[in-house]
């Protein structure tokens, strides 16, 4: 699906423009680890994948490691959402 | 302990027993204080229109009044929603200090914050579920980040404190807005009330946790609490502007809304308003070297 490809390409392009010294982010890279993504950060990026993905995330569905990578965002939030539609 | 150290605990002690005697006259019955209409008018502000996230955004010039008060009644949901789970953080916290090393002077009092805090969760819940049907979820999730030691003492009661100060700058203005329904003004008055005290002893503990930690952090770890601070601050703001209360108020593009919120001069202008008193202590006291907030 094309739109979900874009979907998660805008989610990358989200966390380089919180991250100005990076310029790019390898899906295996630990964004955890590496402060891409932390706590302070974190509810402005559930409504960017909120919004890229068009359904509300409930909390009690998800675990911090479902944000580990952008690989793990992907299959969580893109292609699982596929597969159920 | 260094003498400023001394004097800082004997004037924190003097603080507590003053506020410990106005707790105790101040004492009320929460569950028979408070009038619980049925319903309260939809056709009407539930929040002061100044302290709205769309007052003089552009973004919001083309939403009918209609639009508004819908906006305003989900805004106020979300608001005391804020509330319970920001109490939810703050009576975890301190009852996990409650007389433990370090904080033997202060659990009596920390009783009282206890038990204040209780009720006022109960009753920012019953609103949120008598006129909203929910409390809006918290959205955050912990990242293994957090600081240890001295330095969380320190950032928790900072948190705690921001918290307050940002809640009551609000609760302060509605509690006595002759536009809002009775019921809503009450909420916030006697909110504002409890929590002059609160913030009364969140100034002074946060003061003397940073006094303490100075002598033993460097530099650059006192730089990245205050960081740590600003970025809390700005989460903070943030979250007085939640997606969900546009889309109940039947806007159709919630997340752009926001966004259009956040970035808006309007909105710049009264985040400094909120944000005056607590970055002016903060600056006072040396915690915060200057009174820049980062950008959303
Ligand atoms: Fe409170
Ligand atoms: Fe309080």
């Amino acid at each position: 699906m094309t739109t979900s490809k874009s979907g998660i390409d805008m989610i990358v392009a989200y966390l380089l423009q919180k991250r100005p010294d990076l310029t790019t982010i390898d899906h295996d890279l630990d964004l955890i680890e590496n402060r891409i993504l932390d706590s302070l950060g974190f509810v402005n990026f559930l409504y960017v994948l909120e919004e890229q993905t068009g359904r509300e995330i409930a909390l009690e569905d998800v675990t911090p490691e479902d944000f580990r990578t952008v690989k793990s965002i992907k299959a969580r939030f893109f292609d699982a959402a596929t597969d159920e539609n | 302990m260094t003498a400023t150290h001394v004097e800082a605990s004997e004037r924190l002690r003097q603080v507590l027993d003053r506020l410990v005697a106005m707790s105790e006259d101040d004492y009320y019955n929460p569950y028979q204080l408070f009038q619980w209409p049925d319903s309260l008018p939809q056709e009407q502000y539930w929040m002061s229109p100044e302290l709205m996230s769309t007052h003089g955004v552009r973004a919001a010039d083309e939403l009918t009044e209609q639009q508004l008060w819908a906006i305003s009644k989900w805004e106020s949901v979300n608001f005391y929603s804020l509330n319970v789970h920001g109490i939810r953080e703050l009576l975890t916290e301190v009852i996990s200090r409650i007389y433990t090393k370090g904080f033997e002077d202060t659990s009596e009092y920390f009783h009282h914050i206890i038990g204040e805090e209780n009720e006022h969760m109960w009753f920012f819940a019953t609103f949120c579920l008598k006129y909203g049907g929910k409390i809006y979820p918290d959205k955050g999730m912990t990242l293994a980040d957090g600081e240890e030691g001295d330095a969380a003492n320190f950032l928790v009661f900072s948190r705690l404190l921001i918290f307050e100060e940002i809640v009551d700058f609000f609760n302060k203005r509605m509690g006595v807005d002759e536009r809002l329904h009775p019921t809503i003004r009450q909420v916030n008055a006697i909110h504002h009330q409890d929590e002059s005290r609160h913030i009364a002893f969140g100034r002074q503990i946060v003061a003397l946790l940073h006094e303490r930690l100075r002598d033993t952090s460097t530099a650059a770890d006192l730089l990245r609490l205050e960081g740590y601070l600003k970025r809390y601050l700005r989460t903070s703001l943030d979250s007085l502007c939640n997606p969900a209360v546009y889309r109940d108020a039947g806007l159709p593009d919630p997340y752009a809304f926001r966004r259009a919120v956040l970035a808006d001069p309007a909105r710049v202008e009264l985040e400094s308003q909120i944000l005056k008193r607590t970055v002016g202590f903060l600056v006072s006291k040396g915690i915060f070297t200057d009174e820049s907030i980062p950008a959303s």
